[in-house]
């Protein structure tokens, strides 16, 4: 599903280069539960954009469900991110002073075919995270354990291949963080693959796998403890 | 839905969002087109005011007059000046192949007019019969003055609507007999109702009479005040007015680089004289449209600039989520264009507002045109793209990874 080989990052600034990522060789197969872990400065956050082919390493390469990633120009990599991945941030980055509904929507405003079904698609998928009574909410009146749920159910809409969800709890109280980590495990359950980067220990181990990163090097490459759940691989 | 449709809902949801924002940038707008409107009203009801008053004159109408200052625009009867004679109207008729018609002009102003106990104070003209033809100024009823009048120097008269109404009041003059200086004249016929005139003269207040009765029997004035000319070929008229310079010139022996003692009024001149009043309106009007829609751009482009900062992360969010960068630029040059043309419409409105009250208070004769509707609809959309481009492609091209972080 998603193949890494020896990707360096190094950020070049005229007085140092800093190497964030020193060659990151990964496999995760479809239908995995993936934690990246790591401190802050360890290089996860780089890792996660390279993985949503937000940013491009310095070196390596990437391969997302057969493609190489990097022999795709930019509107390419635009639509490849539209259909094949759905994020989830920290800071949920819905768009304020719109609607639940909308914010779910707008994926598809840049989808290549516009589905016919777009609002009913957009309404079970907000069922599907337990807001089916906050569609018509705008994002800043909802709490911060809603606004996340509208921001997954905006990473299903497209029905994406990968789910990759950067520190998703990281700004939400313990009640929240249960709720979502519950979606998490239910998404994978129904086969989906999810990659949540977090420096979390707790967080982490709802995954099946952790990968650890210190100093831009997995340092360890270990299956939770949990017992599997996963239903298809 | 089309991609480009999508898009532009989502402008107009944004923009809905955001209305402070939207407000400012569309007041800038319409300041600059409410200007722009105004000074294509004023330009437009000049026009209109010019075009009326040639018309009025006529486009193939010369007007020869005594003296230098052919802008004054004073009453020729006023004038001290004297040059021309009933000599220069034969001597240009004989030179002269383009000429339809020709007739001298003779007048003087607030002459004493009776009829019975009724007195008034008018202006009299002396006439040939053809300046009715040439000035389009004919009788409403009876008849106007023959050549056989002309020849005998008859008595007889063409009285104006307010002369008729002064002396008359409604009963019929024709037939009736009034005293001019006493002299007695048999009226003939009324001339139709003119109105006032562009100078605010009432081209009603006038009687007409056979130029030869007018020297013979009132006035013993030998030279003219004004030659009145209609040329046959308009196409010939710049070459004709200076054959009838040159005719004039030498028959009153004037040497070369002397300058000329008439001056000759033309449709151009009527234009020019017109359009003197409404020009610095315009120019005014022009400048402060110019300048204001300037200003509107750089506003638009300012606040889009400001708003691509503050809207980093929903540009990052778009493009993580699949927007390319063309999508990213239809949205804001989609922006800018709707708010632009939502000023436009505001100022057009405006502009029609304050021109229907500078009509209103006779300030200019300003006219409500759908042309400054095009104008605002044209000139908005290029300010739009021009100004909003820019800002745009700075949207456009971040990183979505700089714009994502907080």
């Amino acid at each position: 599903m998603i193949k890494t080989k020896n990707i360096e990052k190094t950020y070049k600034k005229p007085s140092v280069t800093t190497p964030v990522l020193r060659g990151i060789t990964l496999s995760i197969h479809r239908g995995e539960y993936v934690a990246i872990m790591g401190t802050s400065g360890s290089g996860k956050s780089t890792l996660m954009n390279i993985l949503g082919c937000l940013d491009k390493p310095t070196s390596g390469q990437l391969e997302l469900d057969g493609t190489d990633v990097y022999t795709l120009d930019d509107d390419a990599l635009s639509a490849l991110r539209n259909k094949k991945i759905g994020f989830v941030f920290q800071q949920f980055f819905l768009l304020e002073r719109t609607t639940a509904l909308e914010n779910v929507l707008l994926p598809l405003i840049y989808a290549d075919n516009y589905p016919a079904d777009a609002k009913q698609r957009a309404k079970k998928a907000l069922t599907n995270v337990g807001l089916e009574d906050r569609m018509e909410y705008l994002a800043n009146e909802l709490s911060g354990g809603q606004q996340q749920r509208v921001a997954i159910a905006r990473a299903l809409i497209n029905d994406p291949d990968v789910i990759l969800a950067d520190e998703p709890t990281g700004n939400l109280d313990s009640g929240s963080t249960h709720e979502v980590l519950e979606i998490f495990s239910r998404l994978h359950q129904e086969g989906r693959t999810i990659i949540v980067v977090t420096h979390d220990r707790a967080v982490a181990e709802h995954a099946q796998r952790i990968l650890e990163l210190k100093e831009g090097q997995i340092i360890e490459n270990t299956t939770s403890s949990k017992p599997e759940n996963s239903g298809n691989h | 839905m089309a991609r480009i449709a999508r898009i532009t809902r989502e402008s107009f949801r944004v923009m809905g969002a955001n209305r402070t924002r939207v407000f400012i940038m569309m007041l800038g707008m319409a300041v600059g087109v409410a200007s722009l409107t105004l000074m294509i009203c004023v330009s437009k009801g000049a026009y209109e005011e010019v075009m009326d008053i040639v018309n009025r004159q006529g486009p193939d109408l010369l007007q020869v007059r005594p003296g230098t200052d052919k802008h004054t625009g004073l009453p020729s009867g006023s004038r001290a000046v004297v040059s021309l004679l009933e000599e220069d109207v034969d001597a240009i008729l004989q030179h002269i192949g383009n000429i339809r018609a020709i007739s001298p002009v003779k007048d003087r102003k607030e002459v004493e007019v009776k009829h019975g106990d009724k007195f008034t104070l008018t202006r009299i003209f002396g006439i040939t019969p053809v300046w009715s033809e040439i000035r389009d100024f004919g009788p409403s009823k009876g008849e106007f003055i023959s050549e056989e009048d002309l020849s005998f120097a008859a008595r007889v008269c063409i009285i104006g609507q307010t002369v008729k109404k002064n002396l008359f009041g409604d009963t019929d003059p024709i037939g009736q007999t009034i005293r001019i200086k006493d002299v007695p004249f048999t009226v003939k016929g009324e001339l139709q109702w003119k109105g006032i005139s562009s100078a605010g003269r009432d081209r009603d207040d006038r009687i007409v009479v056979p130029i030869t009765a007018y020297t013979k029997r009132l006035f013993r004035d030998i030279y003219l005040t004004q030659i009145v000319i209609t040329v046959a070929d308009i196409s010939n008229l710049d070459k004709t007015i200076e054959d009838v310079r040159s005719v004039l010139r030498e028959r009153h022996k004037i040497s070369a680089g002397e300058p000329d003692d008439f001056a000759m009024r033309t449709p151009q001149d009527l234009i020019d004289l017109a359009y003197s009043t409404t020009r610095s309106l315009i120019n005014l009007l022009t400048g402060i449209a110019g300048v204001s829609l300037l200003v509107a751009g750089i506003v638009i482009m300012n606040i889009m600039l400001a708003s691509v900062s503050a809207r980093r992360n929903e540009i990052g969010i778009r493009r993580a989520i699949g927007a390319k960068k063309r999508d990213i630029i239809s949205q804001f040059v989609m922006e800018g264009f709707l708010i632009s043309m939502m000023g436009g419409l505001l100022g057009t409105m405006l502009g029609f507002g304050g021109s229907i009250i500078l009509s209103y208070l006779k300030v200019a004769a300003s006219r409500v045109t759908l042309l400054a509707l095009a104008a605002s609809i044209v000139s908005c959309s290029l300010i739009a793209v021009v100004f909003g481009i820019y800002p745009a492609k700075k949207a456009a091209n971040q990183s979505p990874v700089d714009a994502l972080r907080t």
